[in-house]
C-alpha cells in the first residue's frame, strides 16, 4: 500500500499521490482494529520468540506458573486473561465468550464432552471446571510441545486424568476411531476451537461415525472472525441442527466483532 | 307465481358451507327441471317425483341438518322478518306444490325444502317472465340490502372466514340481480348502465395503472425501497426529479438554439470561426482531440465560439444571438423556479405538529398493502414494512437514550476539528494544483505528459473521492443519530466540494484574465495582418474586392468563452468517469471479489474486512448536485451540457440501478429519510446561487470576444436586449423600457415585492398555528372517543350475547346509514337509543360494535359500490420470513440471513 504510495509520488505526480492520502487515513482508521490485531499476534510474537528463543505458549506457561495459584482453576483462567490482555495475545475461547459456553455446560450437564483444539487448555479447563460429577471431557490436540503444556497446565489446574483425557492426534483420526478406543457410545457436548477450516469436516465426521445423537450440542468458536462460512452454510442448508450464533466480539479484542456458532443435533 | 318471492332470502339463508351448496345448487337443477315438468310435461314431472322419492330416505338427514344451518345463518342475520315472511311463501308454496306434485308431499320437511328451492329457482329463470311490481320491490330491496352488508362488512364483529364467504355471496346476488331490475326497455337500459359503470370503473383502474406504469422508473425505485428503505430510495426519486429538469433544460437549448444553428446558420468551413486552423487540422479528428473537446468538436455546434453573431439568421429570421442569451437566462430562471416551487410543496407537506404519537400502531394496522397481487411484489413488501419497523424502532430507541454528555460534546468538538483540518488540507492541495497548472500552462503544455495536464482534474476527482469516506470514518466519533449525521455529513462534503468548485473557477478567472490579455495582442496582429493583405492587394488593383483567404489561414482570438465552456465540459466528463469507475470497481469488483472468493479465504469475507460496500447517499446526492451547478455555470458557454448531463443522468440511473441492488447490502442503521428532501432541494438552491453568481459575473462585466460567439462586436453581452429593443419593436416601447428600468421605479417595486414576500410568510406562519391548533383539538377529541368507546365495551360485556334480532338489525342499519352522519359527541343518543333497546327486549350487543365501527375506523368510502371482481383474488397474505436459498447473504439483500442478527445491537457489546 505505502509502496504503491510512493510509486505514485514519485513517477506520476506528488499531487495525486497526495490526493490518496485521505483513502490512506480511512483505511487506517477504519480497520486499526485489526492492524492492531496484526501487530499484537504476528509482530510482537515474532519478536518475543525471537528475543526469548522459546514459543508464544510457554512463555504464557511461565507465566502461569509465578502469577496462578495452583489446583485453582480460577485463578489460573485468570491469570490466563490477565496474560492475553496485558503481555501477548493468546486465541483462547476468553472470558466473554467462555461465559457463554460456561452456561451451556452447567444447563446441559454433559457427561462425554469432546473438545476439538485444546491449545494451552484454557477452554479445558473452563468446561472441566463446570462439568459434573462423573463426566468427561476428551480433548484433542495436534501440536505436540502444545499438548504436553497443556498436560501441565492441568495438572496444574487440579484435574487429572479422569476428568480430562488429552489426546495428541490430528481431530480427522481421532474420530473415526473414536468409539472403539474410547468406548464412548455418544456424546453429548461438543466444542470445537481448532483450525477454522476443519469444522466442517470434523463436524460430518462426527456425524458419518454415528457419534452424535439427538440433543447433542456442538458449539463452535469464532465463526464470524476469522470466519468458518463453509461450516456455517452447511449448518444452515443441511437441516440436521438448530442453529444459533451468539453474537459478541473476539477474544480480548472488544471491537472486533465474532461468534460461537451454537447447534443442536436434531437428530437424521 | 308468488313462489318466486322466496328466492332471495333463501339465497341469503344459505350461510352453510360451500359443499352443501353445490349439492344444493344440484338439487335445484332437478328441480327446476321438476317445474318446468309440472308446466308441460306430466309425466316428466312424475318420473322426477319418483326419482326423488327413491332418494328421499337417503336425502332426510342433510336436509333436515342444512334446514337448520338454514334457520341459524337467518339468525345470525339478525333477519327475523325476512325469515318469517319466508317462512310463509314456503308454506304456499309448498301448498301449491302439494296440490300439483304428489310427490313433494311424501316428506313435510322435505317438500318445505323443495318448495324453497323451487321457488329459487324460478325466480333464477324470472329473466324469461314478467316480474310484478311488487317482487320488484322485494328485490331492489334485497339488491339494496346486499349492497349495504357489503359496505358494512368491515364493521361486523364476524370472523374472517364468514365474512368472506358472506361478501362473495352478496356481491354475486348484487351482481346477478342488478341487472334483472327495471322492466322490458328499461330493465335492459339498466343492464346496459350497470354494465358500462362496470366498464368504467375497471378502465378507471387500468387507467391508473397506466399511469403509474408511466412514470419513469417507478418499479425499480419501489423495488430499491422495499429493500434498502426510503433514503437510499430518495435519492434515486432525486435523481429521477433531476433527470425531468435537464430534459426541459436540454429542450430549451437543443431547440431553441442547436437546432437553428445547424438548419439555418452558415454551414462549417464558411467563416473563421467555424473552421478548425491550420495548425490544428491535422490532428483535429484525433480521438484524444476528441475526448478533450478540441478539434472538431471545439469548432462546432457544442460550444459557444461556433455561432455567429448575424442579427437573424434564415427564411424564418430567426433571431440567434438574442435567443441565445434569453436561453442563457432563461435556464437559469427556471431552475430557480422549479426548485423554489418544489420547496414550497415539500413545506406544505410536513405539517406541522408531530406525527408521532400513534406511530407503531398506524405501522401494525395500515402496512400491509392489500392491493398487492403479485407474490415478489408482496414480498419486497414485506421487506419494506420489515425495514420501516426497523427504522421506527431506531428512531425511539434514539430518542429514549441517555449518554454521558461531556464525552460526546468532546468527541464532536474533536471530529469537527479533524474535518476542518482535512477540509483545509484538501483546499491547500487543490490550490497547490492550479498553481502549479499555470506554471505548465505559461510554459507550454507539450512539454508535459497527460498526467500534468489532467492533474487538476484528477485530483479534485480524488478528493472528492476519498474526503467524504474520511469524513465518514471521523463522523464514527461523533455518535449522532444517522439522519442528523447524514445532515453533518452533506454539510461538510458540501464544504469540501464547494471549496474544490470555487477553486476551480478562481483558477479559471485567471486563465479568461490571460486570454483577455492575449487577445489585446492578436487584435494588434490582426490588424497590422490585415493591413499588410490590402496593401498587398492595393498594390495591384485598388477597386478588386476583399481577397479571399481560407477561413483555416485566418488568425483568430484565443477566445475565453469557448475555453470556459470546453473545461466545464471535460469537468463534467471525468466526474462522470470517475463516478462510474468508482462504482464498478469500488462497488462491483469488490463484491465480486467478496462474494466468490469467501469459499476459499481464510476469514469471512462477506461478514468481515471487506465486506459489501454500503449505498453512499450523502456523497452520491452531493455529486448530483454539483454536477448540477457545473452545468448550470457552464451551460452558457457550452450549450451542449444540458445533453451531456442528460446522458449521464440516464446512464447513471440504470448504472446506480443495478450496482445498488447486485452489490450494495442495506444500510447498517437503517432510518428515514423523511424530511432529508427539502434539504437536498435548500441545498440545490444554494448551489444554484452559488454557480449563477459566477456566470452572471462573466456575462455582465467581461467582454465578449471580438472574434467568436453570438455576441462578437458588442462591448457587453447583455447589449443585445438593447438592439433588439431598438430594431425590432416600435420606438415607443423602447422609450417605455427604458423609462422602466429607471431606478426610480425599480427600487420601490422591490420594495413592494419585499413586503409582498414578508406578508405571504406571515400569513403562511398563521396557518400554520392555526392548523397545528386544530391537530391538537382533533387529537383530544379522538382520545375522548377512545374513553367513550371504552365504557360503552365494558358496559357490553355486562350483557351476554343472544342471538341478534331484526330490531337489532334494523337498528344497526339506521345507525350505518345515520352514523357517519351524526357527530361522534352523539354518544349518549346511542346509549339512549341502548336502552330503548333494552325494553324491547332485544339485545344490545350489536350497539356498541357498530358505534365504535363508526367511531373507531372510518368506514370505508365507495365500498358499496364495488361492482368488480369480489376482493378475494387480489387479496394477498402477508408471507412468512422469506428464506434464504442461498447460502451466505446476497448483495441487494438484507444483510441477515438465516441464524444471522442485525448488525446493530449484539447482545454481547
Amino acid at each position: 500500500m505505502f509502496v504503491c504510495f510512493w510509486l505514485v509520488f514519485r513517477m506520476v505526480s506528488p499531487a495525486i499521490a497526495l490526493a490518496f492520502i485521505p483513502f490512506l487515513l480511512t483505511l487506517i482508521i477504519r480497520y486499526r482494529h485489526y492492524f492492531l490485531l496484526f501487530y499484537r499476534t504476528v509482530i510482537v510474537r515474532k519478536i518475543q520468540d525471537y528475543l526469548t528463543g522459546i514459543t508464544r505458549e510457554e512463555r504464557a506457561f511461565q507465566y502461569l506458573i509465578t502469577h496462578a495459584i495452583p489446583g485453582d482453576p480460577d485463578s489460573i483462567l485468570s491469570a490466563f486473561d490477565q496474560w492475553c490482555y496485558h503481555v501477548e495475545y493468546l486465541s483462547n475461547v476468553g472470558p466473554v465468550k467462555g461465559k457463554i459456553l460456561d452456561r451451556l455446560i452447567y444447563e446441559n450437564a454433559p457427561i462425554n464432552v469432546l473438545e476439538l483444539g485444546t491449545h494451552c487448555g484454557y477452554s479445558s479447563i473452563r468446561i472441566a471446571k463446570a462439568l459434573p460429577l462423573g463426566a468427561r471431557l476428551y480433548t484433542v490436540e495436534m501440536d505436540e510441545r502444545n499438548a504436553v503444556l497443556a498436560e501441565k497446565i492441568f495438572r496444574l489446574a487440579g484435574f487429572d486424568d479422569d476428568i480430562i483425557e488429552l489426546i495428541v492426534s490430528p481431530s480427522d483420526e481421532v474420530i473415526p476411531q473414536f468409539k472403539e478406543t474410547y468406548g464412548v457410545d455418544k456424546l453429548d457436548f461438543v466444542f470445537m476451537d481448532h483450525w477454522k477450516r476443519c469444522y466442517l469436516k470434523d463436524l460430518q465426521l462426527l456425524e458419518e461415525y454415528d457419534l452424535l445423537q439427538e440433543g447433542t450440542i456442538i458449539l463452535a468458536d469464532n465463526v464470524l472472525f476469522p470466519g468458518a462460512p463453509h461450516f456455517l452454510q452447511y449448518v444452515k442448508n443441511c437441516g440436521k441442527y438448530q442453529h444459533k450464533i451468539h453474537r459478541g466480539h473476539l477474544e480480548y479484542f472488544k471491537s472486533i466483532k465474532d461468534g460461537m456458532a451454537e447447534l443442536v443435533f436434531m437428530g437424521l | 307465481k308468488p313462489t318466486k318471492k322466496g328466492k332471495p332470502r333463501n339465497i341469503k339463508g344459505r350461510g352453510g358451507s360451500e359443499s352443501e351448496e353445490e349439492e344444493e345448487e344440484e338439487e335445484e337443477e332437478r328441480n327446476y327441471r321438476g317445474g318446468r315438468g309440472r308446466r308441460g310435461n306430466v309425466t316428466a314431472a312424475n318420473k322426477k317425483g319418483a326419482r326423488r322419492k327413491d332418494s328421499g330416505s337417503e336425502e332426510e338427514t342433510p336436509k333436515t341438518q342444512k334446514n337448520r344451518k338454514n334457520e341459524k345463518s337467518k339468525k345470525n342475520d339478525s333477519d327475523e322478518d325476512d325469515k318469517a315472511d319466508g317462512r310463509q311463501k314456503g308454506r304456499n308454496g309448498r301448498k301449491k306444490a302439494d296440490s300439483e306434485d304428489e310427490a313433494g308431499k311424501k316428506n313435510n320437511t322435505k317438500g318445505k325444502k323443495e318448495n324453497l328451492k323451487q321457488n329459487s329457482d324460478t325466480a333464477g329463470s324470472s329473466d324469461e317472465e314478467a316480474i310484478t311490481e311488487e317482487e320488484l320491490e322485494k328485490l331492489k330491496e334485497d339488491v339494496e340490502e346486499k349492497k349495504k352488508l357489503i359496505s358494512t362488512l368491515r364493521n361486523k364483529p364476524w370472523l374472517m372466514n364468514r365474512k368472506l364467504e358472506l361478501l362473495k355471496e352478496a356481491q354475486e346476488f348484487v351482481e346477478k340481480f342488478e341487472g334483472v331490475l327495471g322492466k322490458g326497455k328499461g330493465r335492459r337500459f339498466y343492464a346496459y348502465k350497470v354494465m358500462m359503470t362496470k366498464k368504467w370503473l375497471k378502465f378507471q383502474r387500468d387507467f391508473e395503472n397506466f399511469k403509474s406504469s408511466c412514470i419513469p422508473w417507478e418499479m425499480k425505485i419501489k423495488e430499491i425501497e422495499s429493500h434498502f428503505g426510503s433514503s437510499v430510495a430518495s435519492y434515486f426519486i432525486f435523481l429521477r426529479w433531476m433527470y425531468g429538469i435537464n430534459m426541459i433544460l436540454f429542450g430549451l437549448t437543443f431547440g431553441l438554439v442547436m437546432i437553428p444553428e445547424v438548419l439555418m446558420g452558415k454551414p462549417y468551413g464558411t467563416m473563421p470561426r467555424k473552421t478548425v486552423p491550420r495548425g490544428e487540422q491535422d490532428n483535429a479528428m484525433n480521438f484524444a482531440t476528441l475526448w478533450d473537446f478540441g478539434g472538431y468538436a471545439q469548432y462546432s455546434v457544442l460550444f459557444y465560439g461556433y455561432y455567429n453573431n448575424q442579427r437573424s439568421i434564415g427564411w424564418l429570421r430567426f433571431r440567434l444571438p438574442l435567443s441565445y442569451f434569453l436561453v442563457g437566462v432563461g435556464t437559469i430562471a427556471y431552475s430557480f423556479m422549479v426548485v423554489i416551487r418544489t420547496m414550497a410543496g415539500n413545506a406544505n407537506e410536513e405539517g406541522g405538529g408531530d406525527d408521532t404519537s400513534f406511530n407503531f400502531s398506524w405501522k401494525i394496522f395500515t402496512s400491509w398493502d392489500y392491493l398487492i397481487g403479485n407474490p415478489e411484489t408482496a414480498d419486497n413488501k414485506f421487506a419494506s414494512i420489515t425495514t420501516s419497523f426497523k427504522e421506527s424502532i431506531l428512531e425511539e430507541q434514539e430518542s429514549r437514550k441517555e449518554e454521558n454528555i461531556h464525552l460526546t460534546r468532546f468527541l464532536r468538538v474533536l471530529a469537527n476539528f479533524l474535518v476542518l483540518c482535512c477540509l483545509a488540507g484538501s483546499g491547500y492541495l487543490i490550490y497547490f494544483v492550479v498553481r502549479r497548472s499555470q506554471k505548465f500552462a505559461l510554459e507550454g503544455l507539450e512539454r508535459y505528459g497527460w498526467w500534468e495536464r489532467n492533474e487538476v482534474n484528477m485530483v479534485m476527482s480524488l478528493l472528492g473521492m476519498f474526503c467524504p469516506t474520511l469524513f465518514d470514518v471521523i463522523s464514527a466519533l461523533e455518535n449522532y443519530h444517522p439522519r442528523i449525521a447524514l445532515r453533518w455529513q452533506l454539510g461538510r462534503i458540501f464544504a469540501l466540494f464547494l471549496g474544490n468548485l470555487y477553486t476551480f473557477i478562481i483558477a479559471l478567472m485567471d486563465e479568461i484574465n490571460l486570454k483577455l490579455e492575449e487577445e489585446k495582442v492578436v487584435r494588434y496582429n490582426m490588424t497590422i495582418w490585415e493591413a499588410s493583405l490590402y496593401n498587398g492587394t492595393l498594390a495591384e488593383n485598388a477597386t478588386a474586392p476583399p481577397i479571399e483567404v481560407d477561413p483555416a489561414d485566418v488568425p483568430r482570438g484565443p477566445c475565453w468563452e469557448t475555453m470556459v465552456g470546453q473545461e466545464f465540459v471535460r469537468l463534467t466528463v471525468s466526474d462522470t468517469m470517475t463516478t462510474y469507475i468508482t462504482i464498478l470497481i469500488g462497488d462491483f469488483l469488490r463484491a465480486v471479489f467478496v462474494r466468490f472468493f469467501n469459499h476459499c479465504w481464510c476469514w469471512d469475507l462477506e461478514y468481515g474486512f471487506p465486506s459489501y460496500s454500503e449505498f453512499d447517499i450523502s456523497g452520491n446526492v452531493l455529486g448530483l448536485i454539483f454536477n448540477q451547478g457545473m452545468i448550470w455555470m457552464g451551460a452558457f458557454y457550452a450549450p451542449c451540457l444540458p445533453a451531456i448531463n442528460v446522458l449521464r443522468l440516464h446512464t447513471s440511473m440504470y448504472l446506480q440501478c443495478w450496482a445498488v441492488m447486485c452489490c450494495n447490502v442495506p444500510h447498517e442503521r437503517v432510518f428515514k429519510a423523511s424530511r432529508s428532501n427539502n434539504f437536498y432541494m435548500a441545498m440545490l438552491l444554494f448551489i444554484l446561487f452559488l454557480s449563477t453568481l459566477p456566470a452572471v459575473y462573466t456575462i455582465v462585466s467581461i467582454p465578449p470576444s471580438f472574434d467568436c460567439g453570438p455576441f462578437s462586436g458588442k462591448i457587453r453581452m447583455f447589449d443585445v436586449i438593447q438592439e433588439t429593443l431598438e430594431n425590432d419593436f416600435p420606438a415607443w416601447f423602447g422609450k417605455v423600457f427604458s423609462y422602466a428600468s429607471n431606478p426610480g421605479l425599480i427600487l420601490p417595486f422591490i420594495l413592494l415585492m419585499v413586503l409582498g414576500i414578508y406578508y405571504l410568510q406571515a400569513t403562511s406562519k398563521t396557518y400554520k398555528a392555526a392548523n397545528l391548533e386544530l391537530k391538537k383539538k382533533l387529537q383530544s377529541q379522538a382520545e375522548e372517543n377512545k374513553k367513550q368507546n371504552k365504557k360503552g365495551a365494558v358496559k357490553k360485556n355486562e350483557f351476554e350475547e343472544p342471538p341478534p334480532t331484526n330490531q337489532s338489525k334494523q337498528q344497526q342499519s339506521a345507525q350505518d346509514n345515520g352514523g357517519e352522519k351524526k357527530d361522534n359527541k352523539n354518544m349518549g343518543g346511542s346509549e339512549a337509543e341502548k336502552k330503548t333497546a333494552n325494553q324491547l327486549g332485544t339485545s344490545p350487543s350489536q350497539t356498541p360494535m357498530a358505534n365504535s365501527g363508526v367511531n373507531g375506523v372510518p368506514p370505508p368510502i365507495n365500498r358499496g359500490a364495488r361492482l368488480a371482481a369480489p376482493p378475494r383474488l387480489a387479496v394477498t397474505r402477508p408471507p412468512g420470513p422469506r428464506g434464504y436459498p442461498m447460502p451466505g447473504h446476497l448483495p441487494g439483500q438484507p444483510r441477515f440471513p438465516g441464524p444471522r442478527m442485525p448488525r446493530g445491537p449484539a447482545p454481547y457489546r
